[in-house]
């Protein structure tokens, strides 16, 4: 009888249909662990509720030199070329690529079309976006093919932010606009497929990654820095990484990187982050190894968090981030109201500012994102 | 002599011991009430979605539960519990009631119905004849309803037996609003239809699984619109309302749709006077 493949053997890079997605093993128990954690601190205050191997004193940050070689950026050309792939058999005259944040879609897209010397179209401006104006529909006249790397950027939650990008998607789904292929948000697609109706286009994206994954993913990026360093968990104090396949497969299955797998839902971008984040150093000189912190002891959001705070993060979720100016324009509240509901959520942590715009952070982005799904609020896909 | 002997024979000989069981067990039963009701309350009202309801629906169950336990522990120790005793007590009771208290004692028992039947429930919002708002506690006697005013109305459960219930959630999450509108006769109705649909479409607090539905009736003095779609949340009910005019009534006035001539309460007035039938509407 011949060895079943394992999950340590499967490809890292995989982009399938979206139907064919599926979340790690354990996402569900994660959730609930979420749940429970965020309903106990909310009892009774923040505590360190999980018993630790190594003290979180006795470990510091790695210097940002480090870290840039122990954990590069992420090389999204393996799943360039999946997607290639994928786009080979498709004929339709538009075909989605959709990740959730941070993951990557509007990198991939962009380096597809370098790759495949297709023009990658220009978003609207704000105040295009703002006044409802389609000329920027009329400039997308284009030739045979075309691709946008981030959908989320060309349109606006408003009557009139909603009408060039309506006017556009009816013209490239009837193969006017010749082919194209269109990187998209998650959440951006749950709402335009709400609002504009995009079914019968397909759609890919990335397949959730496993503990065992993660494991080889983050031991391979690490090797630019030479071997690999042990990396232990604080939580059990066993190690987390291993080099090779055949070496996982002796050990035992890799929890921790499966709570971490099963925290971020499996999409690798997300867990990039964790793993930068959560990387400690011990004080002491003669100690080697690195530690990595309990994932799960982060910026919680109380379960009595206000309506304002949530719609301003499902705003923001849509829009994949908006800026001062125009999270005015999405909220059903006054200026001034939205500024310091986001002012508040900085302070905590859950939204931060990257080129110019608010979004969600990583690291809250789980916790975000289940809190809209328990209130009932529209969430991606993914 | 004899007829006082049966009538003693009717009630257990009542001790100090007895007396110290049933003090006990009302004590107990006063704070297992207070405790339950104003703990389910309290956690109820910090969650979201189904689970408040679920959560508020224990609240009324738990005190029945409560009641009828105490009951089937405190009876017995006062009264013999025979055929015969309990038809004589059940007799005088009915008799006592049916004359002194009909009202008080309907009420009760109709709030045991509702506790079972389950026409209104904690965080459900409800119409009892005039009066509309969220339930905020089901009691014994009568149910508490939170006016949009801020105005805590009790309105005792015996309304269950000859009054209708209007219940616009019924224990879920799905609570339809209408937004309404009164246009002038003479526009493009197939635009307006079209952008209304837009502003509900745009909405922050728009529930995407439920439908939106844009309903136009033309009238005398013009045309009503009206949008029903459904909030997130039901307690957004107002605001999300108030969303749906303010942005309903900036697209129309941009796009030069001028309101209704006459005042439609005018309107209402006319339609009356002459007898023109009336239906009721939520708008």
């Amino acid at each position: 009888m011949g060895e079943q493949p394992s999950l340590a053997d499967t490809p890292l890079w995989t982009v399938v249909e979206l139907d064919h997605f599926h979340t790690p093993e354990q996402t569900q128990a994660s959730q609930w662990r979420r749940s429970l954690r965020s309903v106990s601190t909310w009892l009774v205050g923040k505590s360190s509720a999980e018993q630790q191997v190594k003290e979180a004193q006795a470990l510091r940050p790695l210097a940002e030199a480090r870290l840039a070689n122990l954990v590069p950026p992420i090389d999204w050309s393996p799943a360039v070329d999946a997607l290639a792939q994928q786009l080979e058999g498709e004929d339709a005259p538009v075909t989605f690529f959709i990740t959730p944040p941070f993951s990557g879609h509007a990198s991939v897209v962009t380096q597809w079309a370098e790759k495949h010397d297709v023009t990658c179209l220009t978003p609207p401006t704000l105040s295009e976006l703002g006044e409802g104006s389609t000329q920027w529909v009329e400039r997308s006249a284009i030739g045979s093919a075309w691709a946008i790397p981030s959908l989320e950027r060309y349109f606006l939650r408003h009557t009139q932010g909603i009408q060039g990008i309506r006017a556009f998607l009816e013209r490239a789904l009837s193969g006017r606009l010749g082919r194209g292929v269109i990187g998209c948000d998650s959440w951006a697609y749950a709402y335009l497929k709400q609002v504009i109706g995009i079914e019968g286009a397909p759609v890919f994206t990335l397949q959730s990654m496993e503990g065992a994954q993660l494991s080889r993913y983050f031991a391979h990026i690490a090797t630019h820095a030479g071997r690999p360093p042990p990396v232990y968990s604080t939580r059990t104090g066993k190690p987390v990484l291993f080099e090779a396949a055949s070496q996982q497969k002796r050990q035992a299955p890799n929890k921790e990187l499966q709570r971490l797998a099963a925290h971020c839902r499996g999409h690798i971008g997300l867990a990039w982050h964790y793993w930068r984040n959560h990387l400690r150093e011990p004080k002491a000189e003669d100690e080697e190894g690195l530690w990595l912190v309990d994932v799960l002891a982060e910026a919680e959001l109380a379960p009595d968090t206000g309506d304002v705070a949530t719609l301003l993060l499902h705003a923001l979720l849509l829009h994949g981030g908006l800026d001062d100016h125009a999270l005015g324009q999405v909220l059903p509240f006054s200026h001034h109201e939205a500024i310091n509901a986001r002012l508040a959520l900085q302070r905590k942590g859950v939204v931060a500012s990257c080129e110019g715009r608010w979004q969600v952070t990583p690291l809250s982005y789980a916790n975000v994102r289940q809190l809209l799904a328990s209130r009932n609020y529209l969430v991606d896909p993914l | 002599m004899e007829e006082q002997k049966k009538y003693a024979r009717l009630f257990n000989d009542i001790d100090s011991q007895a007396l110290i069981t049933l003090g006990v067990v009302l004590l107990a039963i006063i704070v297992l009430i207070i405790v339950s009701q104003r703990g389910l309350n309290w956690i109820g009202n910090r969650m979201h979605g189904q689970v408040r309801f679920r959560i508020f629906a224990l609240v009324p169950m738990t005190r029945l539960l409560i009641l009828i336990t105490a009951l089937a522990i405190m009876v017995p120790i006062i009264i013999e519990p025979s055929l015969r005793n309990m038809v004589t007590l059940l007799g005088a009771l009915g008799l006592a009631i049916g004359f002194a208290m009909k009202d008080y004692v309907s009420s009760l028992i109709a709030g045991v119905v509702s506790a079972v039947e389950l026409p209104y429930r904690p965080g459900d919002w409800v119409q009892i004849e005039d009066t509309y708002g969220e339930v905020k506690h089901v009691g014994l006697r009568t149910v508490d309803i939170q006016t949009p005013d801020d105005d805590l109305v009790h309105v005792p459960h015996l309304k269950l037996w000859d009054h209708a219930i209007y219940n616009a959630n019924n224990g879920g999450t799905s609570l339809q609003c209408v937004a309404s509108f009164y246009l002038h006769p003479e526009h493009e109705a197939g635009w307006v239809r079209k952008a209304l649909h837009d502003v509900a479409l745009t909405s922050a607090y728009l529930k995407f699984d439920q439908p939106i539905i844009v309903v136009a009736e033309e009238k005398p003095w013009g045309t009503h619109y009206r949008i029903r779609a459904y909030p997130v949340d039901p307690r957004q009910q107002f605001l999300f309302i108030t969303d749906l005019t303010v942005r309903g009534k900036t697209v129309l006035s941009d796009a030069g749709v001028p309101s209704a001539m006459l005042p439609p309460d005018a309107a209402l007035d006319t339609r009356n006077a002459v007898g023109s039938a009336y239906s009721r509407g939520n708008d």
